[in-house]
């Protein structure tokens, strides 16, 4: 005998909507609630490779940089190529925040508080490479300038230190930036959630009501902060870009470099955005919100980034055939041709041949397409720092001092750890924060409503 | 002293019942939003937010902050090299630069704070007109009156399409 269907079966008429419900609140803020064994599970394995990785980084400390694959004549390796890499990745949000705002691109909307927030936790993760790579890490402060007992100061000619004021500026201001941003999203977590989180929020929202002083202020803050993180976000990477471009390495000394690296971090940070925010669409259902249009704008920029790559690639071998000096001819040649031919190849490819799918719709509104390009884009961009640095170290002016350098499992190791550190801060957002700006998502819906306008954004 | 606060679910209506509002000599007006909206922008207060003037002063500060200290230090401790100039601008613009950013990006932060008057209120308490709808989708205009205006104010604010309008203070 089956037994007679269960009452709550039955499907129960929709009970009319509370005071205060908004389908974009509960949409939105559905995401931090709750979590499936699929997250801890994931959220457990980035800890772990967290974990290895700080743990070989204390052998590293205690044993010594002998631990990394440093060898005459390259003793910038993996933890340098790393910090460029993150350092990139960290420009997309404040593109996407910034200049799209000035620019009134609206649908910025959809993706600029995951792309702000991946910015911050791109920077942190950037800036433990500092730490990593230099060594005697309990001497790291040195390179603020603080007063001391022997009255030295810091050297404010060279890059290293232009790179510290670039990095911490960037730093303070994401956080600031996407902490400004959150402000009225907290607001509404606040009036919505109970315990310790209504006890968070409520300490975070700084008892944020949405009066029009408040929204003024609030309007006048984001664009100024824009208008400052514009030129900010284009100074990071160039200033970057100048730790090697101020040196005499063949290979290196080039005035494209800046140009050339900040069109390549935007490019990589598009890419980690799109990487990291196909599968949270989809996991979290978020479809309505990030839309393939979204996505679509995503990938033209990756196309025209990697347009400008790629002609930069092209303008070095042509600047290094046209000099006419030796060692920038053979620099170029052996990147091609030489003991890096793998990395040199693995980059290009990447970097300039998958991206050019994007030149078809179909293709760019093709979300596995997408997911497939914007992985390999990351990998490109690894690599094409890797080349740049490695290549160029391994293969200066005397060829008697020539040597190769491989990465150690250390290194390898601290590599992985870095990226599992940076999913396990994504992760930890998503619980924590709304991961779409809610505010802003209502603002352009209250506005289509009110208006009656049918397009799509 | 009453006061009356019309639910709105569009932020046209609210901006011009609170001019109707103003132009009739009611200056006790506090609208509330679920976003920011360039319409509610200058329903209250026509003049320019002050927030500029934090991050032009912050800004100021950083650039003077950045090459002085860079200056100043380069001449405190000097390293001759090839005899050049101590104070190398060029290079120390970076410095100057990027302190400009940093020192008016929080400028600007004090600013939304002090022009905003954040934190507001006391921890996990709010207005007595404010409610959680205003941070759903749905709009506030809240207006002080005199007793005798309250049927006025109450005409008014439903004439500009509130849905309902409830006495909050009595």
């Amino acid at each position: 005998m089956t037994p007679p269907p269960a009452l709550s079966a039955v499907p129960t008429p929709e009970a009319a909507p509370a005071p205060g419900d908004s389908k974009i609140n509960r949409d939105l803020l559905r995401v931090m609630e709750g979590a499936s064994p699929g997250y801890f599970l994931l959220l457990g394995a980035t800890v772990l490779v967290v974990t290895a990785a700080a743990l070989t980084w204390i052998y590293q400390i205690y044993i010594g940089l002998g631990v990394a694959g440093y060898t005459h004549p390259v003793f910038w390796g993996v933890y340098i190529v790393t910090f460029v890499f993150w350092v990139g990745i960290a420009h997309a949000g404040t593109l996407i925040s910034a200049i799209l705002y000035l620019f009134r691109a609206k649908w910025r909307n959809a993706i600029n508080r995951s792309a702000e927030a991946m910015t911050v936790m791109a920077v942190m993760t950037a800036g433990m490479f500092l730490g990593i790579h230099v060594g005697r890490i309990w001497k790291a402060y040195f390179i603020l300038p603080y007063p001391n007992q022997r009255g030295l100061w810091v050297n404010f000619r060279s890059p290293l230190e232009w790179d510290t004021f670039a990095i911490s500026t960037y730093a303070t201001i994401s956080i600031v930036f996407l902490y400004i941003g959150l402000i009225p999203d907290l607001a509404i977590a606040r009036d919505r959630f109970a315990g310790w989180r209504r006890l968070l929020y409520t300490a975070l929202a700084l008892g944020w009501q949405g009066t029009s002083r408040q929204w003024k202020a609030h309007t006048r803050s984001v664009l100024h902060l824009s208008g400052l993180a514009t030129p900010l976000v284009l100074s990071v990477h160039s200033v970057v870009s100048w730790d090697f471009a101020m040196s005499i390495v063949p290979g290196w000394h080039a005035t494209i470099f800046a140009p050339y690296f900040v069109a390549g971090a935007i490019f990589s940070g598009f890419a980690m955005v799109l990487t990291v925010m196909i599968p949270v669409r989809r996991i979290f259902g978020l479809e309505e919100y990030i839309t393939d249009y979204h996505f679509e704008n995503m990938a033209r920029f990756i196309l025209l980034t990697s347009l400008i790559v790629g002609y930069a690639y092209v303008t070095e071998y042509f600047v290094a055939w046209y000099s006419g000096v030796e060692a920038e001819q053979t620099s170029f040649w052996l990147r091609a041709f030489g003991p890096y031919w793998f990395s040199t190849w693995t980059m290009i490819v990447c970097n300039v041949v998958f991206p050019q799918l994007f030149w078809f719709k179909r293709l760019r509104t093709h979300v596995p397409t997408l997911f497939v390009v914007s992985t390999f884009v990351n990998i490109g961009m690894w690599f094409e720092r890797y080349v740049i640095i490695i290549t160029g170290l391994s293969r200066e002016y005397d060829p008697a001092v020539w040597g190769v350098y491989t990465p150690t499992w250390a290194e390898l190791t601290i590599l992985a750890g870095s990226f599992a550190f940076f999913a396990m801060l994504f992760l930890l957002f998503l619980k924590i924060f709304p991961v779409i700006a809610i505010a802003e998502v209502k603002e352009l819906a209250i506005h289509d409503r009110a208006h009656g306008a049918h397009g799509a954004h | 002293m009453p006061s009356l606060q019309g639910i709105f679910d569009a932020p046209g209506p609210v901006a011009e019942a609170a001019k109707r509002l103003r132009n009739r000599g009611f200056s006790d007006l506090e609208i509330y939003a679920p976003a920011a909206f360039p319409e509610l922008d200058d329903a209250l207060d026509t003049k320019p937010s002050r927030v500029r003037l934090f991050t032009l002063i912050g800004g100021l500060i950083g650039v003077v902050t950045g090459y002085a200290m860079a200056i100043w230090m380069s001449i405190d401790w000097p390293v001759m090299i090839g005899g050049k100039p101590f104070a190398s601008i060029p290079t120390y613009t970076v410095i100057g630069f990027e302190l400009t950013i940093l020192f008016g990006g929080l400028a600007t932060l004090l600013g939304l704070l002090i022009v905003g008057r954040l934190p507001y209120g006391s921890f996990g308490g709010h207005d007595k007109a404010y409610d959680v709808r205003f941070s759903a989708e749905e709009f506030g205009l809240v207006v002080g009156c005199r007793e005798r205006d309250v049927a006025e104010v109450d005409a008014l604010l439903r004439a500009h399409h509130a849905k309902e309008v409830n006495l909050v203070e009595a």
